[in-house]
């Protein structure tokens, strides 16, 4: 129970900041947007209403929050410790923009995931070097030359933006770290472009009605032997060497990284969690909690909490972002 | 120089101090005078053997830590340790070191083995740019004389369990000998709990299901020889993807026959490598008495391509000159229902429409044939050469096409009698696309013209500033076309700019909109671009080693093109990623067609394929007499394909 204190108290913490109530649009009456309050990230805050926060646990109601008709996606993340590690490797960083005026440009998004492992708190500095790394290139490369209306020329592609993106991340990583590594899966969102780019075996999930669809491939030693038909995925749940990985950030100089690009449907969701979180929960229930109710916030920390109680011992973390239009 | 094995595990002290500190004496005889390495299990040390005072004896002090907590376990540790070590001790090969002594004290346990001088392989590969091929194919056959001694052993066959290039030293005298014997598993804690990176890379496969045969030890032997060789880390790589990495292509001096040995060790079931080391001795054995140096073996040219995935076509394209007269079918089976041979080159596709099959000639003329007996019916003559590929308006029952006389037509589909016709300011290359009671196309003149399919008024011309010779691609609501300047543009149904794209050269390929939005390019800089059709946001873009001028299709997740570097590609849309390539050694500049879960197009060596859209594979293939510049036209139950021999053949649709 002292775990879920902590994933929710860390969620309360949340919820207890200011919150601005989006462009969605749908501002509960008894918090009216004030209109100087320009639209920052569109209903981060779940429901809009504070009276039930100060109890520990807070009902999941089902109404009230499905406030996802605002054009806009929604999104939430928890990155938790687990009950076993005293320190978090994991990290996470999340970034969205949205705009209007006559230039009509996208919304646009990055949302990464990186799993750090490695001695001598070489894990969470990999994790977060990475992290930061990465987002610095993409929002250079992407993201600054829209705001600062660039000629649309010579504008690269996406995917090798976000390759080259993690390349410089593992460069960094190589220099400054010499024990450790940090898997890194990503989405920037384009629009209702999702493009990911992974190393490693933190996972891509696009959730709709009907499914999970893991977007990633594990680079890991039991995937590979799953793939080549010498193992089970019953067997790879408890193989000795089901952690190992063959490709992460701060492995060697040379990186492969794999690329994809979904168009994102309206309602469904991507998740983007941490092997803590995938190795605990089987794909079902992803579906089944994604697509239930409550905000992505909440729907993050009912996954981790069920990680938990289902006997994770490793750090959890997930991201959640949910597209508009059900 | 990082340490390239693994920093994975948590219990990795990577910098060894070892607990033995210098000059200490252990038995009373071994003096300790450096540490060699070490690791989490424990270290290693150079010592002098007291014994022999007056001579400088040197033997090597392993050292391991006994981590069990537990007093049964590590009495159960120590146990094996002193079976494993007496086993040991009785070996007798000159590339096994000899042991001297072990014991156990202060909870570690000890082994003082021979000393010996040199360098483990791995560090080899750092310090040295190349070995020599000679060199390293007398170490292989070495160490297979070690293994067939270990797994002949008797009361019971020793399996090495880790060969790899860390476990080989090479003496001071060039020869190999085997260090580390596992033992140190033997006091390994167990399982690895967290991730760590980095993957055994030289362990066979069913050692991952704990299953160990003298075989695994083939396998790995194989994969320890891969890696000096081709100097490709398979620790970095994903596991059991040796084959991805063939021996050639890293290494020019490794010739076929050394690369089917490794293959053949590396086979992924047991039951395909070697069954005993002592037959890959003798094959190995065999190359002694061959070039080992690149010389004259008929190396199959592996040189300048780069990540070529296999040729699947046969060998035959031997003597297939641009201009062969007479179409040499040696395939046989296919046999042209029909052929029609106009007066000049074609150099565009043919199109069908209600029994008609219709294709323009550089003889100036657009001609109309019947489509089951290729009976002439009609034909059109301009004034200039045909090279745009005529469309059929179903609706008004017109056929349009451009021609090089800067005019672009409608005619009738039955009489060929022209309904209207409009002028542009150059030659017309480009095909129509009819779309929403329009007709689109580009012209010399650097326009793209939009069109009333009805009477031939125009709505608007958008000036791209540059030749315009694909054809556009129209969607809802978007309209892309590139142009010589290499630029692609998307522009509104009105005609108004939205986004443009540029590339590095011409561009003369016809777009594709897949399902998704998703718009499919070439460029003649080589590149195959997947740009969102909305946005203009590139997505992704594939190489090729050549000119990508003909026009993409895309069926399901994949979209197939074809590149000047002679290969048809087929690219996953989601990924980027090619799934296969089919390589026919000679440029391809026409577009592919496909039809069910088969992929046709021609070459410029006057070939006409058929390949399996899913594996890549060739179905069948056809001759014709000239270069093939133009994608075919599916129709019913034939193919028609015009050829620079001036014909248009009409093929059987055949299945497989």
């Amino acid at each position: 129970m002292s775990f879920l204190r902590r994933v929710f108290s860390k969620s309360e913490s949340d919820e207890s900041k200011p919150k601005d109530e989006g462009n969605s649009g749908l501002t509960s009456e008894n918090e009216p947007a004030s209109a100087e309050t320009p639209p920052m990230m569109p209903s981060y805050n779940p429901e809009g209403q504070t009276a039930h926060l100060d109890g520990s646990t807070r009902p999941l109601v089902a109404d009230a929050e499905q406030i996802t008709n605002s054009g806009h996606p929604v999104f939430g993340y928890v990155s938790d410790v687990g009950l076993v590690r005293d320190n978090n490797e994991d990290a996470t960083f999340l970034f969205y923009a949205s705009s209007s005026s006559v230039e009509n440009h996208p919304d646009f998004g990055v949302f990464i995931m990186a799993d750090g492992m490695g001695g001598h708190q070489s894990g969470e500095k990999a994790s977060s070097i990475a992290t930061r790394a990465v987002a610095r290139f993409i929002l250079d490369r992407l993201y600054l030359p829209i705001i600062g209306g660039d000629d649309d020329y010579d504008r690269p592609p996406i995917a090798e933006v976000l390759i080259a993106a993690i390349k410089s991340a593992n460069d960094l990583v190589m220099k400054e770290i010499n024990d450790g590594g940090t898997t890194l899966t990503l989405m920037v969102l384009m629009g209702d472009w999702g493009h990911f780019a992974h190393v490693g075996d933190s996972r891509a999930f696009l959730v709709t009605r009907d499914g999970a669809d893991q977007l990633t491939r594990d680079h890991s030693l039991v995937q590979r032997l799953i793939e080549l038909g010498q193992l089970t995925q019953e067997e790879s749940r408890s193989h000795p060497q089901r952690n190992v990985l063959y490709r992460a950030i701060g492995q060697s100089d040379n990186l492969e990284v794999d690329t994809i690009s979904r168009r994102l449907p309206p309602g469904a969701s991507v998740l983007l969690c941490s092997d803590g979180l995938w190795d605990n929960i089987s794909q079902h229930q992803i579906r089944e909690i994604v697509n239930g109710n409550g905000s992505p916030q909440q729907i993050c920390e009912k996954l981790v909490a069920l990680a938990s109680t289902q006997g994770s011992t490793d750090n959890i973390s997930a991201i959640l972002l949910r597209m508009p239009g059900m | 120089m990082p340490d390239t094995t693994q920093f994975g595990g948590l219990d990795g002290d990577t910098n060894f101090e070892g607990t033995l500190k210098p000059n200490t004496v252990l038995l009373g005889r071994y003096e300790v005078t450096a540490i060699m390495g070490g690791g989490g299990q424990g270290a290693v040390y150079q010592a002098r053997d007291k014994n022999f005072p007056s001579a400088r004896r040197l033997v090597a002090v392993k050292e391991m830590h006994v981590t069990a907590a537990d007093p049964v376990q590590k009495a159960a540790s120590i146990r094996t340790f002193q079976r494993e070590a007496n086993l040991l001790a009785t070996l007798s090969h000159p590339a096994i070191p000899k042991i001297y002594d072990f014991f156990d004290q202060n909870d570690r346990a000890y082994i003082i083995m021979e000393y010996i001088n040199g360098s483990d392989l791995e560090a080899l590969l750092v310090k040295t740019k190349k070995l020599p091929m000679n060199k390293i194919i007398e170490w292989a056959i070495d160490l297979c004389d070690v293994l067939y001694y270990l797994h002949n052993y008797q009361p019971e066959p020793v399996i090495f369990r880790d060969m790899k290039p860390a476990n080989i030293m090479i003496d001071s005298l060039g020869k190999v000998r085997l260090i580390d014997f596992g033992i140190a598993k033997i006091f390994d804690s167990g399982i690895k709990k967290h991730t760590q990176i980095g993957t055994e890379g030289y362990s066979a496969p069913e050692q991952y299901k704990g299953l160990v045969t003298p075989l695994s030890d083939i396998y790995s032997l194989g994969a320890t020889l891969h890696h000096v060789i081709t100097r490709q880390d398979p620790r970095l790589e994903p596991p059991f993807s040796f084959a991805e990495r063939p021996l050639a292509q890293y290494n020019p001096e490794a010739t076929p026959q050394l690369a089917s040995i490794i293959d053949k060790a590396l086979s992924f079931e047991s039951e395909n490598r070697y069954q005993s080391c002592l037959e890959m001795k003798e094959s190995l054995e065999a190359l002694r008495y061959r070039a080992v140096q690149p010389a004259a073996a008929p190396v199959s040219a592996p040189t300048a391509s780069k990540g070529a995935t296999p040729s699947h076509i046969g060998a035959d394209q031997s003597g297939t000159g641009f201009f062969v007269d007479v179409p040499d079918n040696v395939d046989a089976g296919i046999q042209p229902k029909w052929t029609f041979k106009t007066e000049d080159e074609i150099r565009s596709s043919p199109t069908s429409f209600s029994g008609m099959a219709y294709v323009g000639s550089y003889d100036t003329n657009l001609w109309a044939l019947n489509l089951e007996t290729g009976e002439f019916v009609w034909k059109r003559a301009t004034e200039g050469g045909i090279a745009s590929s005529p469309v059929v308006e179903r609706e008004l029952k017109q056929v349009f096409f451009g021609s090089e006389d800067y005019q672009f037509l409608s005619v009738d589909w039955k009489t060929g009698r022209i309904a209207w016709s409009y002028m542009t300011n150059d030659k017309i290359r480009s095909s129509g696309r009819l779309a929403h009671g329009h007709v689109f196309f580009g012209s010399d003149d650097g326009n793209l013209y939009a069109v009333l399919a009805g009477n031939g008024r125009q709505m608007w011309a958008y000036d791209t500033g540059s030749a315009v010779r694909g054809s556009p691609v129209v969607t809802n609501d978007r309209i892309i076309v590139g142009n010589d300047a290499g630029e692609v543009l998307g522009l509104e149904l009105n005609g108004t700019r939205k986004w443009s794209f540029r590339t590095r050269k011409n561009v003369t390929s016809s777009p594709t909109v897949d399902i998704e939005g998703v718009c499919y390019i070439g460029s003649w800089d080589g590149f195959l671009y997947a740009i969102d059709a909305a946005s203009g946001y590139s997505h992704w873009r594939f190489r090729t080693n050549g000119a990508v001028m003909s026009s993409p299709v895309v069926s399901g997740n994949l979209v197939y093109f074809t590149s000047t570097d002679g290969k048809l590609y087929a690219v996953n849309t989601q990924t980027g990623k090619d799934r296969w390539s089919f390589d026919v050694g000679k440029a391809i500049v026409g577009s592919p067609a496909f039809h069910q879960d088969v992929v046709y197009f021609g070459g410029t060596d006057g070939i006409f394929y058929a390949v399996d859209a899913k594996t890549g594979k060739e179905n069948w293939r056809f001759q014709t007499g000239g270069p093939i510049t133009s994608a075919p036209h599916i129709a019913d139950n034939v193919i028609l394909i015009g050829s620079t021999d001036a014909t248009l053949y009409a093929l059987p649709l055949v299945k497989k």
